[in-house]
């Protein structure tokens, strides 16, 4: 199982980068941790025709809390994050399912721009930036920065609104309110595993939530009506019925859509019962 | 103290030694097959079939021809040309009793099924040609299921023979299995279907095949489990002579069965290599391996057991039937197996055994650990669903029909003696550890919580290696030889071939503890074929039967040494004695002779100081044990967690307490695997493989696998002298049944009847019925 | 592609490599460091675990030339069959292993694991090696290697 053959540039700074990654046309992709993008080059489902290394661009590796707003840079490694008191200080839902994301070696190498970018509606990552509402910026050599809204960013299996010449130079979070519950609850085959089906949630000292499920849909999906149900103080069947009744899942080895349906309701009470006891503390 | 007896012998055997593997394992300094890299060395990449079943039409192989670093490329019918005219398919232990090319030629009849081979300067450039090979298929109706297999209108596999059912349907009786029937109270049936899955040895399989042109031999650098079996099929391959063939296996990253056989693309590296005139290396990558190298344990048993109101189990009729896979492997031989073995230790009064064999387009059924074990599987899980429809607890169905021992041990009604088999005290025992009453109130208390634990067991006997019949016969030989060398070291020539058993450190124990010398002393030679005894590891013999063998020639050899000691120092033979490597007579230690010198003397005289006796098992005996597993089940997710998990198990005098204590559990693991994780899935529609990396097959990690508490029983001595029974298998034959019936007995609020033996969490919440609206 | 690194604490380096050779290849054959295995080629079984500048990675899921200037730290550093280390000491007085070929990539993850938690707790020891799988063992003889090592 050896990678076919690409070219390769290792850039030194964000703007080498951002012109080879132009310059190398549509086939050309960015490598960041390799823990998603390596394995589909040796089972050779992937063929890029360059790869351009962002490793070494150390403006990418920053974490900075301004305000109520915590930017984190796309390069920043999970075993980072994991670690990262100013994480877990302001965005604790993060620090939550960081142990949930594969194991320490992948955490080694993988990034939070790379998870966030590769868009497996079976992370943990991309449901917590839909929950809180984060903003994805990018960049491109031709037409400079810009931001997306995680509610526009995720666009289907492993698909992004990003254009081919972008890359992912941070995401930033909103700071979560002082006396914020988080919790993760997810269903896997083993630990470290890609849940099966799964939940986030948040819940804020004014008592509203904000719910996202992994793995039932082609992307992560903010359970919306299910938030609203919570704030008006529904039970907590109710509040997962309603996070449950509009999914469509489909289905794989591990999980049928009916699995996924049911236990995504399971996932959603139990996060918000984790959640609401953090946030009573 | 006599004249004959030793001072102090240093005793190894049933001391948890050291491992004397472990230097060159844990420093990174083995030599697995992929180690090997040879001057000139070129690199082999097979092109695999993406349908389950149809023609080759045309293979265009000339592009791939073209690429710089490529040195040949051969499809199914050139291949063919590489072998030897009288050259026949290969079959797992001989000849296949149907007709194909080495490399698939005229059909394919796997997803994964190799049609051609690139042979390049690197793997990397050989995996480009592949992708430039073109071939047209005709897709075929797949035989993806038992179904399309005795469905007579869907083509046969193997024209030549004619349908996909490969044996039966036969039928055996055994005892009386109408009085049985007649008598009976009531007749409890299950359907009971044991999943695929597979080995999944952590290294692949793989072979590095060294043709030399001047000398015309061929160096074979395998990973299989006996050098001289790889050897023979080579021979008969190549149609070379036997002794311009040596086969060498270095460290082996584990099999489980999988390797005992030598694999078509084996075959294909060795043939390449003598054509070219170079190294040939040929490692198998994960996905190659899972979909293709072999496949165990889909098979379904029918059985109606004819039970008493009080819980006797009269008789069973089982009707079997094993999906073999594409390609002869062992499938086809499991009928007797799995009959032979069903009534385990019970007092059955009748059997009833009809079995048959099919084809369909998966991976060939191989060996993998215990291939027998459905009947442990199926007769367990019987005894929990008679216990259950009698309102009785499980441990007192199985108290009530295991067979007494004493001076009258029963026999098993398909012929094989009950004499040594302990399972009623391996199962007192575990009733002892759990205290079944305390767990029944916690169990009711917890499910009051919402909380649903359960609690089963598990009892089988193996044949490793099986007691001896009355009468005698029936245990095989092992040849060893044992030869004390100039350099002072007693070698021991051995035909197992270990694969993580330990046996450079277990035989080396037996040897140095009954020769009289440090273990340092004593080196175990294995893996080669022109040094070892024909022979191979398997069947969980080598503890009796390699054991066996290294005492005896341990015993000659040490007799051999000390009467030429006798006769170079002048002295009696009784006042000899061997301590710290040195011999000499009694009580004149500065006199006494280095081994060496011993040796050397006798080299110079021409005396070999060698013996080579072969063992015959002795008195032989069961193996066996008791499991029991306690686990919660989550009712939501359908998650199982195992809290405990004890075995109590009897393989008599351990050799190395630490080796059988890996052995069991390692065997346990897979069990959990099986139960919980691991499927060898295939499309039930198209035959597509769907388990080809390791997101889909699942093997259990450390937050899967709990502590497994051990107790051994090291009962019954049968033989004066080799009480050393096998453990390799157990584990692995015991635990699905014991999981599965704790599983069950947690869902019993469900009344739910557990047929089958893969519960990931999906079957789980389906069976209990949480899925149904 | 030219690769410079240091590895066991000594320089190595190698003309003409692929971009495509991952790192693992890259120890096996360009530098003969064979005690690291592949197991998998995909990332899963972890056999493939060395130390990258003081991280535990899989080989496999990193390019050769991703590992310039990098020191890398891989089993045949850890000690010799004459002269092992404390752990391998220990992982041998436990019979940790079997057939000894998922052991490179367990015991560079473990050190690892040691070198950031020096007394890590039963619970943190199986949390870390899950990512790392054994055939043989069943697990229970690697991890009383560990506690074993940490005088637990």
């Amino acid at each position: 199982m050896k990678p076919p053959a690409f070219d390769y540039i290792a850039a030194g700074s964000l703007d080498e980068a951002l012109t080879a990654l132009a310059e190398g046309g549509e086939d050309a992709k960015v490598l960041a941790g390799g823990q998603s993008l390596i394995p589909l080059l040796s089972l050779r489902l992937a063929y890029p025709s360059l790869l351009v290394d962002v490793n070494r661009v150390d403006e990418l590796s920053t974490i900075e809390r301004t305000n109520g707003t915590l930017r984190i840079g796309s390069m920043v490694r999970h075993r980072t994050a994991e670690r990262s008191k100013v994480i877990a200080d302001a965005v604790p839902l993060i620090t939550a399912v960081m142990p949930y994301i594969g194991h320490v070696a992948i955490r080694s190498r993988g990034t939070i721009g790379g998870s966030i970018a590769h868009a497996d509606p079976a992370a943990e990552l991309p449901a917590v930036a839909l929950a809180l509402d984060a903003t994805i910026n990018v960049r491109s050599a031709a037409r400079g920065e810009r931001s997306i809204a995680a509610a526009d960013f995720f666009d289907g299996y492993f698909t992004t609104t990003i254009e081919p010449d972008e890359i992912v130079t941070s995401i930033d979070f909103p700071v979560a309110a002082p006396g914020t519950g988080v919790a993760v609850e997810e269903v896997a085959r083993r630990h470290g595993d890609f849940a099966m089906v799964g939940a986030v949630a948040a819940v804020g000292p004014d008592g509203t939530a904000r719910i996202a499920l992994i793995n039932v849909a082609e992307k992560p999906v903010r359970a919306t009506e299910a938030e609203a149900a919570f704030a008006t103080g529904a039970s907590v069947d109710d509040v997962a019925a309603a996070a449950t009744r509009d999914l469509d899942p489909s289905g794989d080895l591990h999980a049928s859509p009916a699995y996924r349906k049911k236990v995504a309701g399971v996932c959603v009470k139990r996060a918000l019962a984790k959640a609401r006891e953090g946030a009573a503390k | 103290m006599t004249a004959t007896q030793q001072p102090m012998a240093q005793r190894f055997v049933g001391e948890s030694v050291k491992r004397s593997e472990d230097k060159r394992i844990l420093t990174g300094t083995g030599n697995y097959v992929d180690d090997v890299q040879l001057p000139g060395m070129l690199h082999a990449a097979f092109l695999r079939s993406p349908f389950a079943h149809a023609h080759i039409t045309s293979i265009d192989v000339s592009a791939a021809r073209q690429v710089e670093g490529v040195v040949a490329v051969h499809d199914g019918a050139s291949m063919q040309g590489l072998l030897a005219e009288t050259a026949q398919p290969p079959g797992i232990f001989g000849p296949a009793p149907v007709k194909f090319t080495l490399l698939a030629s005229d059909k394919v009849r796997l997803v994964g099924d190799p049609v051609a081979v690139v042979v390049a300067t690197s793997r990397y450039i050989a995996e480009d040609a592949l992708q430039l090979i073109d071939v047209e298929y005709d897709e075929l109706p797949p035989i993806a299921t038992v179904e399309h297999a005795l469905d007579e209108s869907r083509p046969a596999i193997f024209e030549d023979l004619g349908s996909n059912v490969v044996t039966g349907p036969r039928t055996n009786t055994h005892g009386d299995v109408d009085g049985a029937f007649a008598r009976a109270d009531r007749i409890v049936t299950a359907n009971i279907k044991v999943h695929r899955h597979q080995n999944v040895p952590m290294e692949c399989r793989g072979v590095v095949a060294d043709f030399d042109t001047d000398s015309q031999t061929l160096t074979i650098h395998g990973s299989n489990q006996g050098v001289g079996i790889a050897k023979m099929v080579l021979t008969g391959q190549l149609g070379m002579p036997p002794d311009t063939i040596r086969v060498l296996c270095g460290d082996i990253g584990g099999s489980f069965g999988l390797k005992i056989g030598t694999g078509r693309e084996e075959i294909a590296t060795a043939a390449l290599s003598k054509a070219i005139g170079r190294p040939v290396k040929w490692i198998e990558d994960r996905n190659e391996h899972l979909a293709f190298s072999g496949q165990a344990r889909e098979e379904t048993l029918d059985v109606e057991a004819a039970v008493t109101n009080e819980g006797d189990i009269l008789g069973l009729k089982v009707s079997m039937i094993v999906d073999t896979g594409a390609y002869p492997g062992m499938g086809a031989m499991l009928g007797g197996m799995v009959e032979n073995m069903m009534p385990g230790p019970y007092s059955l009064e009748g059997l009833e055994f009809t079995f048959r064999a099919v084809t369909t387009n998966k991976a060939t059924y191989v060996a993998y650990r215990g291939p027998w074990a459905s009947e442990t599987f199926c007769r367990e899980r019987i005894v929990d669903m008679v216990a259950k429809e009698l309102g009785m607890e499980p441990l007192e169905v199985r108290r009530r029909n295991i067979a007494f021992q004493g001076d009258n041990p029963g026999k098993m009604v398909t012929g094989r003696t009950l004499k040594s088999a302990t399972a009623r005290e391996s199962l007192e025992k575990i009733a002892e550890l759990v205290d079944l009453p305390s767990f029944r109130k916690r169990q009711a208390e917890a499910r009051q919580q919402g909380k649903h634990l359960g609690i089963g067991m598990a009892t089988y006997i193996e044949a490793a290696p099986g007691p001896r019949a009355d009468g005698g016969g029936g245990l095989g030989n092992e040849a060893m030889r044992m030869r004390l060398d100039d350099d002072g070291i007693v070698r021991v020539f051995t035909a197992q071939m270990p694969h993580g058993q330990s046996h450079e450190t277990t035989l080396a124990q037996i040897a140095a503890e009954e020769f009289g010398v440090p273990m340092e002393m004593v080196k175990v030679v294995v893996g080669d074929s022109d040094q070892v005894p024909f022979g191979f590891t398997g069947g969980s013999r080598s503890a009796t039967m390699a054991g066996g063998a290294a005492l005896v020639n341990a015993r000659a050899l040490r007799e051999k040494v000390l009467e030429e000691t006798a006769n170079q120092l002048e002295a009696a033979v009784e006042d000899l004695e061997i301590v710290d490597g040195k011999v000499g007579v009694r009580g004149v230690p500065a006199k006494a002779k280095a081994l060496a010198e011993i040796a050397t003397t006798a080299t110079a005289a021409g005396t070999a100081l060698e013996v080579s006796q072969a063992f015959d098992g002795g008195q032989g005996g069961w193996s066996g044990g008791t499991h029991c597993a306690i686990v919660e089940v989550d009712v939501e997710t359908g998650l199982v967690d195992i809290e405990r998990y004890i075995v109590v198990e009897d393989c008599g005098k351990l050799i190395n307490p630490a080796v059988v204590d890996g052995q069991v559990r390692g065997g346990v693991a897979q069990g959990i695997g099986a139960v919980l994780l691991e499927k060898s899935a295939y499309d039930p529609d198209s035959g597509q493989f769907l388990a080809g990396t390791f997101m889909d097959y699942l093997l259990p990690t450390t937050t899967e696998v709990p502590r497994i508490e051990t107790h051994h029983l090291e009962t019954v001595p049968l033989d004066p002298d080799v009480n050393f029974r096998g453990v390799g298998e157990g584990g692995m034959v015991v635990s699905p049944a014991t999981l599965c019936n704790a599983i069950e007995d947690a869902l019993s609020p469900f009344a739910v009847k557990i047929e089958e033996q893969h519960l990931p969490p999906l079957r789980i919440l389906e069976l209990i019925g949480a899925l149904d609206d | 592609m030219n690769v410079e690194l240091t590895v066991n604490g000594e320089a190595r380096s190698a003309h003409d490599v692929e971009p495509r050779k991952t790192l693992a290849d890259f120890l096996r054959e360009d530098l003969g460091l064979t005690g690291t295995h592949l197991g998998c080629e995909h990332g899963v079984c972890g056999a493939c675990t060395v130390i990258v500048d003081g991280d535990a990675v899989r080989s496999c899921l990193m390019l050769a030339v991703q590992a310039n200037r990098a020191e890398i730290r891989t089993i045949e550093g850890l000690g010799t069959p004459d002269d092992m280390n404390p752990l391998q000491e220990s992982m041998r007085d436990s019979h940790a292993f079997q057939c000894g070929f998922c052991t490179p990539g367990f015991m560079m993850q473990i050190t690892a694991l040691l070198e950031e938690n020096p007394s890590p707790t039963e619970d943190e020891v199986r949390e870390t090696l899950s990512g790392n799988i054994c055939r043989c063992t069943g697990y229970e003889s690697i991890i009383n290697g560990v506690l074993k090592a940490v005088g637990a």
